[in-house]
């Protein structure tokens, strides 16, 4: 008893020295990459008047904000300063970062979290559809249909639901995230995510569906259905009751790593809808060298990338033991490919 | 129960089933995608002599022009032709996709391979490595390396492209790699003289490329989703060197003026290029329900 207790703790201080790393390797290498792009960052916070300082004014505004001493050092101050969970303010929006981020994460975690529920749900159902109907029209439907939806690149879905449902039919808005002025009313923020939602869900469904489907069609070749048919069990009791269980411990894990690629697609559908979140922070982030606000989104999306990883790793070794630690990250992602 | 009321369980419903039925010359490979691409393609590198309307000419009588008799796809906000557009467009398109891909594959192999060899320590440091910039958001990834390499031109976004994209083929490689490296053969050829490279030429190459083929073919959708998406979001092509992305760069205002055919046209072709790629990967993956099923 002692001997197992002391074997997991281990196991967690390995995952959370692993975790830590990996974060602050993360954080080095996108503050490196992006002191070293060109740019600068003084249009982001001073605007158009940047191009009429004079020398000694651009020193100065550099010296105010730290931009002029070499980037080991401007690192180590940042990273100072996030210990104590300080993370500077904002070029573009003059606040801290904090702020700025804490008024759009809501919005990207709606749309995401909401997204990722309906797929987390809608995929196996997909898949199951498929596989009762192995080889037959639907089955050969659904895989067409889901063959086409994943080609489609997102930014062209939303343009063409912004253009049939909101331009042509004028039935849903086609950008932002509530009406003017409307910030707390329901009914409203609903009626804006529908089209988003839309295409999260659409784009990505498939992936999984097909996933599932797979699973789930080497599992129906399995000796055991015999068995259970020889008992006379019915094909759904044993579809359901049998073969998705067997396949659910791997489908979660590999839902559990899948949650940033998801979490991710929602940034170009963010932008395309003009939708208040994450994305479109980080995209201007990136694009206007407002660098505390930037390192803050990379980070933020890096713990939930790493973090996810290890959840999954976590449920995969449980459920199956004969998954070593290393071997699990590789094999699902060759999987999920 | 079922519609029987007495059945054997396991009775096949087929006696006897040749184990790989024959199957017609044209259902091995994907004729019809085949042959899409190849047209698209065809018609793409040689439309200079096809196309003699420059598709960057702004005809500035005729912009925002209906799909007609005069401009089969109608004309951009800008008066320019989108019928040569495509065409011209695609060239660029379908050649990030390509450049990209080997640019990524290349660095996928040459990485996974080293990763293989190389002792377990540095063997797991590299993994984390790769860990590590698979955690950063490909978008903002791209974003990053975009504005570090300055100028966005075809060879420029390709490179960019092809740098965040070699991450799973690495993976895949140093597992093959992995499994084989100790194999008598390759002890021969190291005992015999034979290099880092020849070994990896000769010997690895072609144990692992069954198994990365079909993700490289993956990548050629990828890098061209990339490309569109990144030239509609502005930071990739300019709007003066036309690709299928870079068309629908102008779709905000299409939006506006309600002209759908600036936002279908190209898209279309975009998706039936992507259908194309992905079924003739599909293809090379091996079918593991030759079986059937027990249910």
């Amino acid at each position: 008893m002692m001997h197992r207790r002391a074997e997991l703790l281990i196991y967690c201080i390995k995952k959370i020295l692993s975790f830590v790393i990996s974060i602050v390797f993360l954080s080095l290498v996108v503050f490196y990459i992006s002191r070293w792009a060109p740019g600068d960052p003084l249009v982001s916070y001073y605007g158009d008047r940047v191009e009429k300082m004079s020398p000694e004014e651009r020193e100065w505004a550099e010296e105010r904000l730290g931009l002029n001493d070499p980037v080991y050092v401007q690192y180590i101050r940042w990273a100072q300063n996030a210990l104590h969970g300080s993370f500077g303010i904002s070029y573009k929006y003059k606040t801290d970062v904090t702020e700025v981020i804490g008024g759009r994460i809501g919005n990207t975690l709606l749309l995401g979290g909401i997204g990722f529920l309906l797929i987390f749900l809608l995929a196996p159902v997909v898949g199951i559809l498929c596989v009762w109907y192995e080889n037959k029209l639907p089955d050969k439907m659904i895989s067409r249909v889901g063959t086409i939806s994943s080609c489609i690149p997102e930014f062209w879905f939303s343009l063409v639901l912004i253009l049939v449902f909101s331009v042509i039919f004028k039935i849903l808005p086609g950008s932002g995230a509530y009406d003017i002025g409307k910030s707390n009313d329901v009914l409203s923020r609903i009626r804006h995510l529908i089209l988003p939602l839309a295409v999260v869900v659409i784009s990505h469904i498939w992936y999984y569906a097909y996933m599932v489907r797979n699973k789930l069609l080497e599992e129906v070749r399995a000796d055991y259905v015999l068995l259970a048919k020889a008992k006379g069990l019915s094909r759904s009791r044993i579809l359901l009751g049998h073969c998705l269980r067997n396949v659910m411990p791997s489908y979660i894990s590999i839902m559990a790593i899948s949650i940033p690629h998801i979490l991710g697609g929602t940034y170009i559908v963010e932008t395309v809808f003009s939708y208040p979140g994450i994305g479109t922070l980080a995209y201007e982030s990136a694009r206007y060298k407002d660098y505390n606000l930037l390192m803050l989104v990379c980070i933020l999306s890096g713990v939930v990338v790493i973090f996810c990883n290890i959840i999954g790793q976590a449920i995969n070794e449980r459920i199956d033991p004969r998954i070593k630690a290393e071997k699990t990250g590789e094999a699902l992602e060759v999987e999920v490919l | 129960m079922t519609e029987k009321d007495f059945e054997l369980a396991g009775i096949r419903t087929v006696e006897e089933q040749p184990l790989r039925a024959k199957r017609k010359w044209y259902k091995e490979y994907p004729v019809v995608s085949m042959l899409f691409l190849g047209i698209m393609i065809v018609e793409c590198f040689f439309c200079e002599q096809i196309m003699t309307v420059n598709p960057t000419y702004m005809d500035l009588e005729h912009c925002n022009v209906a799909p007609g008799r005069k401009f089969l796809f109608g004309t951009d906000t800008l008066g320019r032709d989108i019928f040569s557009m495509i065409w011209y467009g695609g060239r660029v398109s379908l050649l990030i996709g390509f450049v990209a891909t080997a640019i990524s594959t290349a660095i996928g192999v040459l990485f996974g391979a080293v990763s293989g060899v190389a002792s377990p320590r540095a063997d797991a440091f590299l993994m984390r490595a790769v860990e590590i910039v698979l955690s950063i958001p490909n978008l903002l990834m791209i974003v990053l390396l975009q504005a570090v390499l300055g100028g966005a031109g075809v060879i420029g976004i390709s490179i960019v492209i092809g740098i965040t994209g070699w991450m799973s083929i690495a993976k895949v490689v140093r597992t093959e790699v992995r499994q084989i490296r100790n194999s008598e053969y390759v002890i021969a050829s190291k005992c015999m003289g034979g290099s880092f490279w020849h070994i990896l030429w000769r010997h690895f190459l072609p144990n692992f490329w069954p198994s990365i083929m079909f993700m490289v073919v993956m990548n050629v959708r990828t890098a061209i989703v990339a490309e569109s998406t990144l030239s509609f979001m502005g930071i990739g092509l300019p709007l003066e060197i036309v690709s299928w992305g870079s068309m629908l760069a102008l779709s905000q205002q299409a939006l506006m003026t309600g002209s759908w055919w600036m936002i279908l046209i190209p898209g279309c072709f975009l998706i039936v290029t992507l259908m194309c790629v992905t079924d003739i990967g599909n293809s090379l993956r091996r079918d593991s329900n030759q079986r059937q099923s027990n249910l």
